[in-house]
């Protein structure tokens, strides 16, 4: 009965991963905890520590789109994951042929595309209304590329966390995500911050994100566009493999 | 030259800490059979199946899926097998045509292929006319088609059903049955997932029965009931009961057991025609009338106590059944 459809290896990984993208794009983006943590929470946050502050906007739109970039991209996957994990529609991706990798991909890619079009609403209104300038909108595109992939994977991360429920998901999520806001150059410069603080912004990904906007917007940036990118980069491939290997903990589990 | 069994199960385990789910388990699939696996709840079986098919990881053993090892050869194993697990994991926010199609996509099936495919399916399931519906309006039977016709989207060689009819209505009950045995004169091989003693002993070409995490036989239905031929039993109904009458029957010469079934009474017995002899003396000297007397031979059901214990308990519509842990030995019990 088996019929056998010769399709290269990779190619395959790459469109089932882009199967399982725009069927989360389509299930759950509109479900309230995206549009919450997602969209709600980085502009609540934004507005809380920007108004009444005396700072030219051309500072602070820099802070809006990582924070956007941030909170959008890392909120995805855990609204995805446990509540797959709760209805067991993620046996499906477990037993279809295609590896973790691919499925993880998809995951991340869902919330990498969620958070790239969030990102780019402040950036749009700022140019528009604000007259904000982008100087260098290669390095505002590797910005946000890099951004958006490597904290969707850091949400794809947590969210495969073992024994992580669609109620709970969120908590340890945030317990990280809150604590980077203040220790990434987000509100103080970097080159303020005493020396403990840089190595802490040194090791915060949220830090290289807002370098790098800071530098396409014509603003200073503290480790340089190269150090961002290397930086962003590593993240991604990290968080991705860790989640792998909280996926792998799970079936051992299971 | 033997053929590559469908499935081969080697020393598989399972242990979650100190408890052990799954315990060293072997045993081979026959292509193109239906092979059942029964035993009662937490006997292993979801556990077993989530390990064959790449879900679960074992802690010890291996599985083939069509001679691919599930953990070394998982893509290659995995394009062999549609899987139904024991509750409908259907997406309910999307169709029941985008159900099946993402499963064509899951499975890179071409696109024109994966939709025709589709609306095949979702014709044999009598669910055509509501593709555009979203599935969170469907009943419960209707997910289960809905579950079913996705594990078949991809041409399997292999059909894993973990409880495909469980707590389903009569109708969907018989439709599944029937699509299934279709399925498998079509040469599709059934791994098929129950603890419903009758639909294994309806539909198995051969039935392994797992009891605490261990294989306590496998066999065809019937070699397994030849096994237990000293259990047989006298099966009676009176056209009108009396009190104590249950206590009376208990008391009949050779009798070790007696089990009401409905309106029935199933009196467990080494020797028939003693039994037979004391019913009509009792019917005769209490004025009763006897409008059912049968002897029966041992069933799957019996087999299924005899090895684990467990008798099932009745459950309603669709012959579902349940086990519960209530049998006990020797003569004068009540069920």
């Amino acid at each position: 009965m088996r019929q056998s459809w010769n399709r290269t290896h990779l190619s395959r990984e790459v469109r089932v991963a882009w199967a399982i993208a725009t069927k989360d794009m389509r299930t759950y983006y509109l479900r309230p905890p995206s549009l919450m943590f997602g969209v709600l929470f980085p502009f609540a946050l934004f507005l809380s520590f920007s108004i009444g502050r005396n700072t030219p906007i051309s500072t602070q739109m820099p802070v809006l789109i990582a924070q956007t970039l941030f909170f959008a991209s890392s909120s995805i996957g855990p609204v995805v994951i446990p509540s797959e994990r709760a209805l067991q529609t993620f046996d499906r991706f477990l037993t279809a042929p295609v590896s973790l990798l691919a499925v993880l991909m998809g995951k991340t890619l869902a919330g990498f595309i969620f958070g790239v079009g969030i990102s780019v609403i402040p950036i749009v209104f700022g140019v528009a209304v604000f007259g904000t300038e982008v100087t260098s909108i290669t390095t505002l595109m590797l910005c946000m590329f890099l951004s958006a992939l490597g904290f969707s994977a850091m949400g794809i991360m947590f969210a495969s966390m073992p024994g992580q429920t669609p109620g709970t998901v969120m908590m340890p999520l945030n317990f990280v995500r809150i604590p980077l806001l203040f220790v990434s150059g987000v509100y103080t410069p970097i080159k303020d911050l005493p020396a403990w603080g840089q190595v802490a912004a040194m090791v915060s990904p949220l830090t290289h994100t807002i370098e790098l906007a800071r530098y396409g917007l014509g603003g200073e940036n503290f480790f340089g566009p190269f150090v961002n990118v290397v930086v962003l980069s590593a993240y991604t491939v990290v968080f991705l493999f860790v989640g792998i290997r909280f996926h792998i903990m799970n079936q051992r589990k299971e | 030259m033997t053929e590559m069994p469908a499935v081969e199960v080697l020393n598989l385990t399972k242990s979650y800490g100190g408890l052990l789910a799954v315990d060293h388990i072997s045993f081979d699939v026959k292509r193109g059979e239906i092979f059942g696996f029964l035993g009662p709840n937490g006997a292993g079986k979801t556990t077993t199946i989530r390990m064959i098919t790449g879900i679960s990881i074992p802690t010890q053993g291996s599985a083939k899926v069509m001679g691919y090892d599930i953990q070394h050869q998982p893509i290659e194993a995995k394009e062999q097998m549609g899987i139904v697990p024991d509750i409908s994991n259907v997406y309910n926010e999307l169709s029941a045509w985008d159900n099946l199609v993402f499963t064509g996509r899951l499975y890179d099936m071409p696109k024109g292929y994966r939709e025709s495919r589709a609306g095949e399916l979702l014709k044999m399931f009598r669910l055509y006319e509501r593709r555009s519906d979203k599935v969170e309006g469907f009943s419960r039977g209707m997910k289960r088609r809905i579950c079913i016709a996705m594990a078949l989207m991809n041409r399997s060689s292999i059909l894993f059903l973990d409880e495909p009819t469980s707590g389903l209505d009569v109708e969907s009950v018989l439709m599944i049955r029937e699509l299934v045995r279709e399925m498998n004169r079509e040469g599709l091989t059934i791994f098929l997932t129950t603890h419903n003693i009758e639909e294994a002993n309806q539909m198995c070409d051969r039935v392994a029965i797992i009891n605490r995490g261990r294989i306590a036989a496998i066999d065809t239905p019937e070699k397994l009931k030849r096994t237990l031929e000293s259990l047989q039993s006298v099966e009676i109904a009176f056209e009108e009961g009396r009190p104590n009458l249950m206590d009376d029957l208990k008391r009949f010469p050779t009798v070790n057991e007696v089990i009401k079934e409905g309106d029935k009474f199933r009196l467990l017995t080494d020797d028939p025609p003693t039994v037979l002899a004391s019913a009509w003396k009792y019917a005769e000297v209490n004025g009763l009338r006897l409008i059912t007397m049968n002897t029966v031979g041992p069933s799957l059901e019996d087999v299924f106590v005899n090895l684990t214990g467990i008798r099932p308990a009745a459950e309603g519509e669709g012959g579902q059944e349940k086990m519960s842990e209530t049998r006990e030995t020797g003569k004068g019990r009540e069920h």
